[in-house]
């Protein structure tokens, strides 16, 4: 059920499409000091995906390729698990879906995303988190997201993970001028997102260094020991309170028969 | 001891319901409030055809690429709504999408031709807006501001004040152009009698030295002549080296012209109307300078963007006086007021054959050539010029039927002498930078056009061969001394850049490629 969507960088044009679709579908401002294409696409808050420029050098010639950029949607998505308010979410049909209404604000998913994805809206005065929903509502209707379905050039393809991988998988082995790698496949343990190109991903400003394993795993190794802790914790104090409630009865009870002993023995004159 | 047992029994029962109940009513208040599972964005629209499962293609989607630094077209993102109409018109009219391979190269393939502001049904596409770069100069009173107007913006000017499609506005334009303070007025049409003599002179050249190099094509088309560089490298060599009447203009204005009136010609700004956005192109190609460095042409304004200035300034079109343009670049001819049509070139350039060869005026059949008139895609005829023999010539306009004619040359099916080339549907009255009177383009409003530019052959001008213009002669008596002179090649003369390397051309094209969303 885990869908995914594979972009070929060989076959983005830099339309930007992509761009629109995402802004008219979402109700998103166009601001032209902060553009979504081109040599200074940013992403930001209400650029939730944006199609760079980049200018590289490929066999002795300088050549254009554009590069798609969107949340990419972990399979063990950082931003969900550093969520305590259960604001991001991971749908079971791969969406990594930010519910505005359980959020508190705290960010700690923007620290979290290995991608650089979550951005604020610091302009406004009750701001919230935003990123790119992979468009769960169309999506949960089995539609293509927005931006898959207006791309021209099928540089955008959406469908099952394991068959857009297969699909990925030919397309490089067949096709020499593809590089053997398939982004997204097992970065931070695999993302819903898929790319190929034909230049090295890290002269495109992708980041290979990520490694192979989900990020939340790390925090999992010592976290997953909470409710045994706190509840470990939680029976020592009870136990330790009872026994500090039953020493000071017996205390206060001894005070109380010394007292009376006492006056037994030295009545009051 | 006995202090911290009665702190705990100070909690009074009710004190306790009390706080559990206060807890409970902040619960209820605040899920009520908020709280809901509903996902954020989604809330916004996309035309119908995206609203399909993920499965169906979708049929018309997506748009064209445009280069940020494109000088011709720039787009408007915030109306774009992606209707795919820009893709119809550069795919299937034009054949320059998808005509390429991918990846890219380092080049976004445009021909300039603008007919997808004709298209989008939102204005999100439209010609590079150079108006502010015209009112500077204007405003400049150092510089002598000049425009020249070419003989399609007549026709279609008027459309942009309520005037039917085709209603001939010559002379108020010239008088408006006066208003908005240019110094002279000059006819592209002048100069396009000019590149008949030049281009026909080189035409009967190439025919009598028998040179490998024909069929000749015209090059007064911007978009036509970036297309062949793009796409039919190996027939640049066929192009007429002679310069467009644009630049032909430009290039005299700063040097025969401002010879003549005593003017520096670097405080000349040479401004063109033109019905056309490669114009903007073409005036910057490097190619495309006179003598001393200095561009021919430094503004080009579509039609679109000189109602626009008119109407800036509040001046009504429609209660202006008939103006007449100002010598010595303002005569022009039937022969050069046809170029707007297609076929107008190749009409004009065969009756300046015949006279060329048998220094008589042409008959009445070679003043109504009817073979290569009309809207037709693919024109060709042959013509039997006295002591010349037989003159096989082809015209075609829109790039599509480009294609096919090269397609036939290159396969050696067929074989012509001399092949006119625009590449806009309909020649220069339908060009990217006309007034959008109908949407898309319809090809009424370009024969309205047409007949229009067609009577200002034969019932307005009364000359009708480009040969006795009047201001023509006068060139080349003072200053070119005869067509292909070594100032002429020098000025009206220009050459070409292969543009081949900037992409891979498909060697076979489908329509249907890319298109399945499957």
């Amino acid at each position: 059920m885990a869908k995914a969507v594979l972009v070929d960088i060989t076959k983005c044009i830099g339309c930007g499409s992509c761009t629109v679709a995402c802004k008219l579908w979402n109700n998103l401002d166009f601001d032209e000091k902060h553009p979504a294409t081109g040599l200074k696409a940013e992403l930001n808050d209400n650029n939730w995906t944006t199609i760079a420029l980049k200018e590289v050098d490929h066999k002795n010639s300088k050549v254009w390729r554009f590069v798609k950029h969107q949340c990419m949607h972990c399979l063990e998505p950082a931003c969900a698990s550093a969520c305590f308010s259960k604001a991001l979410q991971k749908n079971n049909d791969g969406a990594v879906v930010y519910y505005p209404d359980l959020c508190v604000g705290c960010r700690y998913c923007m620290i979290a995303c290995p991608f650089n994805i979550p951005k604020f809206e610091w302009k406004k005065t009750f701001p919230l988190v935003t990123k790119c929903q992979m468009c769960s509502t169309k999506i949960a209707q089995g539609e293509s997201p927005a931006c898959v379905s207006v791309c021209p050039t099928m540089a955008l393809k959406y469908g099952e993970r394991s068959e857009l991988l297969k699909e990925a998988k030919a397309l490089i082995n067949n096709n020499k001028i593809y590089v053997k790698e398939i982004y997204g496949e097992t970065e931070v343990g695999g993302t819903a997102w898929l790319y190929i190109s034909d230049i090295p991903f890290a002269k495109l400003g992708f980041n290979t260094e990520l490694g192979k394993t989900a990020l939340p795993t790390y925090t999992h190794n010592f976290l997953k020991y909470t409710p045994f802790l706190a509840i470990g914790w939680g029976m020592l104090l009870t136990g330790l309170s009872f026994y500090t409630k039953r020493r000071n009865e017996i205390a206060s009870k001894k005070d109380n028969e010394d007292q009376k002993q006492q006056e037994t023995t030295n009545p009051k004159p | 001891m006995n202090s911290r047992n009665r702190k705990t029994s100070s909690l009074s029962r009710r004190s306790f319901l009390k706080l559990l109940g206060g807890v409970g009513a902040a619960g209820v208040a605040s899920t009520t409030a908020g709280c809901s599972n509903v996902p954020v964005g989604g809330t916004g629209w996309l035309p119908q055809q995206y609203h399909t499962a993920s499965n169906w293609p979708v049929q018309v989607k997506g748009r064209i690429p445009i280069d940020f630094n494109n000088p011709s077209i720039v787009r408007d993102d915030r109306k774009c709504i992606l209707c795919g109409q820009c893709i119809e018109v550069c795919k299937n009219i034009q054949t320059v999408y998808g005509y390429y391979e991918l990846p890219l190269k380092s080049d976004i393939i445009c021909i300039d031709c603008g007919q997808c502001t004709m298209w989008c049904p939102t204005a999100a596409i439209t010609e590079r807006d150079d108006v502010s770069k015209v009112l500077k100069a204007l405003d400049d009173k150092d510089s002598f501001v000049f425009i020249q107007t070419a003989p399609a913006t007549r026709v279609a000017l008027g459309e942009e004040f309520g005037l039917q499609p085709g209603a001939n506005v010559e002379g108020r334009q010239v008088t408006a152009l006066r208003k908005l303070g240019f110094d002279a007025v000059f006819d592209t049409g002048f100069t396009a009698d000019l590149t008949i003599l030049e281009e026909a002179s080189e035409l009967v050249k190439r025919l009598s030295e028998k040179t490998s190099t024909l069929p000749q094509f015209t090059s007064c088309c911007p978009g036509w002549v970036k297309f062949c560089e793009y796409f039919y490298p190996e027939y640049i060599p066929n192009l007429s080296t002679a310069k467009s009447p644009q630049q032909m203009l430009g290039a005299l204005s700063k040097t025969y012209y401002a010879n003549i009136k005593s003017i520096n010609p670097r405080k000349i700004v040479s401004v063109a109307v033109m019905p056309c956005t490669a114009k903007k192109f073409e005036c910057q190609r490097p190619e495309m300078r006179s003598d001393s460095h200095l561009r021919d042409v430094d503004i080009v304004l579509t039609t679109r963007e000189l109602a626009r200035l008119i109407k800036m300034k509040g001046i009504n079109l429609n209660s202006l006086e008939d103006g007449s343009y100002d010598s010595i670049l303002g005569e022009s001819t039937g022969a050069g007021m046809i170029f707007a049509a297609t076929g107008g070139v190749m009409e004009a350039a065969v009756r300046t054959a015949y006279y060329l060869a048998t220094n008589e005026p042409p008959p009445e059949e070679f003043l109504t050539f009817r073979a290569v008139r009309g809207l037709q895609g693919v024109k060709e005829s042959s013509v039997d010029i006295p002591g010349f023999g037989i003159l096989r010539v082809a015209v075609c306009n829109g790039s599509k039927n480009a294609r096919v004619l090269l397609d036939k040359i290159r396969t050696g099916e067929s074989a012509w002498d001399f092949i006119e080339v625009m590449a806009c549907p309909g020649g220069c009255i339908g060009g990217g930078g006309q007034p959008r009177t109908s949407l898309p383009p319809s090809d009424e409003v370009r024969a309205a056009r047409i007949s229009s530019i067609y009577r200002l052959d034969s019932k307005s001008r009364k000359k009708r061969l480009s040969f006795e213009n009047n201001d023509v002669k006068q060139v080349y008596k003072n200053f070119l001394i005869h067509p292909l002179s070594e100032m002429s090649e020098r000025l009206l003369h220009t050459h070409y850049k292969d543009r081949s390397s900037q992409l891979i051309a498909k060697k076979k094209y489908s329509l249907d490629e890319g298109e399945s969303n499957g």
